[in-house]
């Protein structure tokens, strides 16, 4: 099973650099040699901490609050109850998530219990509006540090791109612009940026090493992804 | 010669049964409709939401046993009895922060500091 895996992807890799020619296709790394520290530490729990938000909407926090802890759950991890969690540092007076990324992750040991933290980022959540068309953004940066060590165990980035025009022709008369302009506008106030930061997040989970309540605890290590680390560090 | 073969068969048969059994799309947790109300609630806090929120936390726990792992997912007893301590049921509070803990190991050093939290209240209403 895994050395037919592994010889179709050396077949697609010969496929590309044969299409590509000299242009470089996405280089893939393993679960395992990525985030190493996962597998020797072996985290059980994660502290799932309200996200930061970068965006541009005030309310993309808590929206994207009510996404996390499942996908998080289903890969094999004790997610601690997200709602309670925020609720019990807002009565500590830390709730300002500025204060929480500044906190010495120890601190999360000692009030919870965690093994680890996960800290994530809502970098984008937005609607840009063209004449044409309009897309939906959701990106989202996540890491996973360590209560014990203070050290990254995983990092990842997860993003979301959604043209909500639809298609359709471009040219023809104004009226029929106009018409665009309509449909646009509709279909994104039906769009949903909850469904497209499930998405996202499904996108960047998916890298995770799976955690001690999954079948593939520990046995996930050859695992390929696509390397995320930037090409000049 | 032929019960050998049957027997060979078998356990072939067992074996790619087992091995599948990692790719069976059954959820390793039935979390319901939990997300899509939980969401709800944080978009607009009204008794109804709040209800139906709560409906959903006592729906992972009934249908647990229609998931892969057959547990109740982690945070459900937790968010549960978080909910009833709100309400000023403290026993069941305790109750459900103890099913949590016992569950999920991980969760206990957090429970026993809130089952904590309770019986200090609980002691103090008495005086």
């Amino acid at each position: 099973m895994i050395s037919k895996k592994s010889a179709l992807y050396i077949a697609l890799l010969t496929l590309t650099f044969v299409l590509g020619g000299c242009t470089a296709g996405p280089t893939y790394v393993t679960k395992g040699s990525e985030f190493p520290k996962m597998y020797e530490e072996q985290p059980r729990s994660l502290l799932i901490l309200p996200p930061m938000n970068a965006s541009t909407d005030a309310e993309a926090k808590d929206y994207y609050m009510t996404t996390v802890e499942i996908p998080f759950a289903m890969m094999g991890y004790y997610t601690f109850p997200v709602e309670m969690v925020g609720d019990v540092m807002k009565q500590e007076g830390v709730y300002d998530t500025e204060i929480l990324y500044n906190l010495p992750a120890n601190k999360f040991y000692d009030y919870f219990g965690a093994d680890a933290v996960l800290f994530t980022k809502i970098t984008k959540w937005d609607l840009s509006y063209m004449v044409l068309a309009s897309t939906l953004t959701v990106a989202i940066e996540a890491k996973i540090v360590s209560t014990k060590t203070s050290q990254e165990l995983w990092r990842y980035t997860g993003m979301v791109r959604v043209d909500l025009s639809g298609g359709g022709d471009t040219g023809g008369s104004m009226a029929g612009l106009l018409v665009k302009v309509v449909a646009t506008a509709v279909n994104s106030a039906a769009a949903d940026y909850v469904t497209y930061a499930r998405q996202a997040n499904s996108r960047l989970i998916y890298s995770l090493p799976m955690g001690p309540y999954h079948e593939a605890y520990m046995r996930d290590q050859t695992v390929k992804l696509v390397d995320q680390t930037p090409k000049d560090q | 010669m032929k019960r050998l073969k049957l027997l060979t068969l078998s356990t072939f048969a067992l074996i790619t049964l087992a091995m599948s059994g990692c790719s069976t799309h059954t959820p390793l947790y039935n979390y319901g409709e939990y997300s899509e109300n939980y969401y709800s609630l944080k978009k607009e806090a009204t008794q109804e939401t709040a209800l139906e929120y709560q409906k959903s936390l006592e729906y992972c726990i009934e249908n647990a046993k229609e998931s892969r792992s057959g547990r109740v997912p982690p945070g459900i007893y937790a968010n549960l009895g978080y909910l009833y301590l709100k309400a000023g049921q403290n026993k069941k509070a305790i109750e459900n922060f103890t099913k949590e803990k016992t569950i999920y190991p991980e969760a206990t050093f957090f429970m026993d500091k809130m089952i904590n939290k309770v019986e200090a209240l609980e002691q103090e209403d008495d005086k």
